[in-house]
């Protein structure tokens, strides 16, 4: 058992931070305050290549292990959460079944593209009344000649009121639950497919989420992104390890900046003629979170290991991205009561890690459903 | 073109002098030095318009490798370290010799290298390694551009610019300035994740490996007196400043 990253993810890992830290932290309290997609930086970052991170080599991606991806993702995440998002969004939830399942002319028109930052690609779950119960997707697909006719109002959608390419969850059944689902490709200018409403949230902001409206959305056959007709829910298992250590790996980002934060405030502000890092209540916080923290990205690194051995770590990723979220909500929490009243100020950084952390808590499964799962599979025996 | 490429600790790195004051502890966070990333990138540029090819060179005891992969990763065509258990806390000319040695094995038009590290803040080694070679020097240049085998070399003196013609080959250090370093895409990143890096030793190259000096120790800076802050209208703390700087700090 070797627990060290290679020389070569080692490299990469400082790279990416030293990326992360010339161009996107200068930008990060902008982005928070106007809540704007930050174009320009878009166009700078994505220039680099790093959307195709996870994709063949073929394709100018890297081909990078997800041990690899995971480093990139918490880097990321260490400077803007909100930015991070909408760059995962492109390079693994939103192209992923498009580069599976599409054929030459969607990977030329859609992929590529998406891949290069020149079109916005997003991936549709929720609506107003299903999120984590996905077996409840009302959207729906009606089989017509030569295609598919969509209807239905997808809600909560990172990327979503800007996508050009969208990978559309829709059910062909509904009286087939999880065993109904599909996706399908709705690119944007196909007639009855709208952005709705943007939300405004609390933290992430900078990435666009909202509302996506598909009324009598007529697609072709070559658009169903799977090669049978109600398999959208196996497929969706391809990657939905990988996307909650991504969510682990986001969270431990942001866990990482608080802490950063916190002991370069502990270590300067005075109370009582010493530093504060020098009591020990304060000292106590710093030992249990980031003890918690090293937990965190064992547990994460060791998932990602798994699905690059080709594994199915199935509860383990469900475990890394509850842990890590949970810590990184309890980090956070202790960092702001390190920087007391400052903790509650706009000016420091805290209160945003505060509101950040917290859209965490759902992509990939609330923790609710996540523990149901989890404690379902421990009683049944399939724990280890 | 050769651009010499230090790896230092990186300046964020904790920096500790060991109880008995025989060495440094530092941080194992360690990267390309600053004035030497502009020299890549300053040979990057020249690269594009000359046609010429980037060969990054580092020497150290085992370390080296990664500001190396730095230098590939920003799109250095090849990179080259002379790893030997002698350059460890090695002088500068010690370290002069090696680089010299691997220029001139390697053949070059130009050396490029920063002006100095950011750890021991030396400035030595360009200097000495254009002397070893026998070839025009000119330091800190904030401007170059080479026509034909001269280089046009702009540097800032106290006075103003000053604008030097130097016929090639020569060695040149760099100042902030001259170029602005590029951020590494990934096609360059993973290059330089998969290259293969050469090693030589010093025997290998023919370098002298005794150095003149010797390390004595190193002690801890004093700790700084406290500021002194003064309070109350501008007009009186001028004058409580001008008093001060004048009978107790005796600069005035």
């Amino acid at each position: 058992m070797d627990f060290r990253l290679s020389e070569e993810q080692e490299f990469f890992r400082q790279t990416v931070a030293d990326t992360v830290d010339r161009l996107i932290m200068p930008k990060v309290e902008e982005i928070d305050r106007t809540d704007e997609f930050p174009w320009e930086l878009w166009k700078e970052f994505t220039s680099l290549g790093y959307l195709g991170l996870r994709y063949p080599e073929e394709y100018g991606g890297m081909d990078a292990d997800p041990v690899t991806c995971m480093l990139f993702y918490e880097e990321m995440s260490r400077a803007s959460v909100g930015f991070a998002q909408s760059v995962t969004m492109n390079m693994l939830m939103g192209t992923y079944f498009v580069y599976r399942f599409g054929n030459d002319a969607i990977k030329e028109r859609c992929f590529l593209p998406a891949i290069r930052g020149e079109k916005i690609a997003t991936m549709c779950f929720t609506e107003d009344q299903s999120g984590s119960d996905i077996g409840a997707t009302r959207t729906q697909a009606k089989k017509v000649d030569g295609g598919w006719v969509i209807n239905g109002t997808k809600n909560w959608i990172t990327n979503g009121p800007l996508a050009d390419c969208a990978t559309v969850l829709a059910t062909s059944d509904p009286s087939l639950g999880a065993k109904g689902l599909n996706f399908f490709l709705v690119e944007k200018g196909t007639p009855g497919f709208s952005p709705g409403q943007v939300l405004h949230k609390l933290g992430c902001r900078g990435t666009v989420t909202g509302e996506l409206v598909f009324e009598d959305v007529f697609v072709p056959d070559e658009n169903l992104l799977g090669e049978e007709v109600g398999k959208g829910t196996n497929y969706l298992t391809e990657i939905l390890n990988e996307v909650r250590c991504m969510t682990a790996a986001m969270a431990i980002g942001i866990a990482r900046t608080a802490v950063a934060d916190g002991l370069d405030y502990a270590r300067k502000r005075m109370a009582f003629g010493k530093a504060i890092g020098e009591y020990q209540l304060i000292r106590e916080k710093f030992a249990r979170i980031v003890t918690e923290l090293e937990a965190s990205r064992l547990l994460m690194l060791s998932a990602a290991w798994k699905i690059g051995e080709g594994m199915n770590p199935r509860n383990e990723a469900m475990m890394a991205k509850y842990h890590a979220v949970e810590m990184c909500l309890e980090c956070v929490d202790e960092v702001t009561r390190v920087y007391g009243a400052n903790g509650f100020a706009e000016e420091y950084g805290p209160q945003r890690y505060f509101r950040d952390a917290r859209f965490l808590l759902y992509g990939g499964g609330t923790h609710e459903v996540l523990k149901n799962a989890l404690g379902k599979a421990v009683m049944s025996g399939h724990w280890r | 073109m050769v651009v010499l490429a230090k790896e230092v600790p990186d300046l964020e790195a904790m920096v500790k002098v060991t109880a008995d004051g025989g060495a440094l502890e530092v941080e194992k966070r360690r990267g390309l030095n600053f004035f030497d990333e502009i020299a890549v990138e300053a040979a990057l540029k020249l690269e594009q318009s000359a046609g010429a090819s980037v060969l990054a060179v580092s020497a150290g005891a085992g370390t080296g490798i990664e500001a190396l992969r730095r230098a590939l990763a920003m799109g250095s065509d090849a990179a080259l370290l002379v790893d030997d258990p002698a350059l460890e806390h090695a002088d500068s000319l010690t370290v002069a010799r090696a680089l010299a040695a691997a220029a001139r094995r390697e053949g070059f038009d130009l050396v490029l290298a920063g002006k100095q590290a950011t750890d021991d803040e030396a400035g030595l080694v360009g200097p000495m390694v254009a002397e070893l070679l026998g070839v025009p020097c000119v330091t800190n240049i904030i401007g170059l551009q080479v026509e034909g085998d001269i280089a046009r070399v702009t540097r800032e003196t106290e006075a103003g610019r000053e604008t030097l013609s130097v016929a090639l080959p020569a060695v040149l250090t760099v100042e902030k300035g001259l170029a602005e370093p590029r951020v590494p895409a990934v096609m360059g990143v993973m290059k330089a994740m998969k290259a293969q890096i050469p090693r030589v030793t010093l025997a290998e190259l023919g370098a002298e490996a005794q150095p003149p000096l010797t390390l004595a120790g190193y002690a801890t800076a004093p700790a700084r007196p406290p500021a002194k802050m003064l309070e109350g209208e501008p007009a009186t703390v001028a004058v409580e400043l001008a008093r001060l700087l004048k009978e107790e700090a005796k600069v005035l």
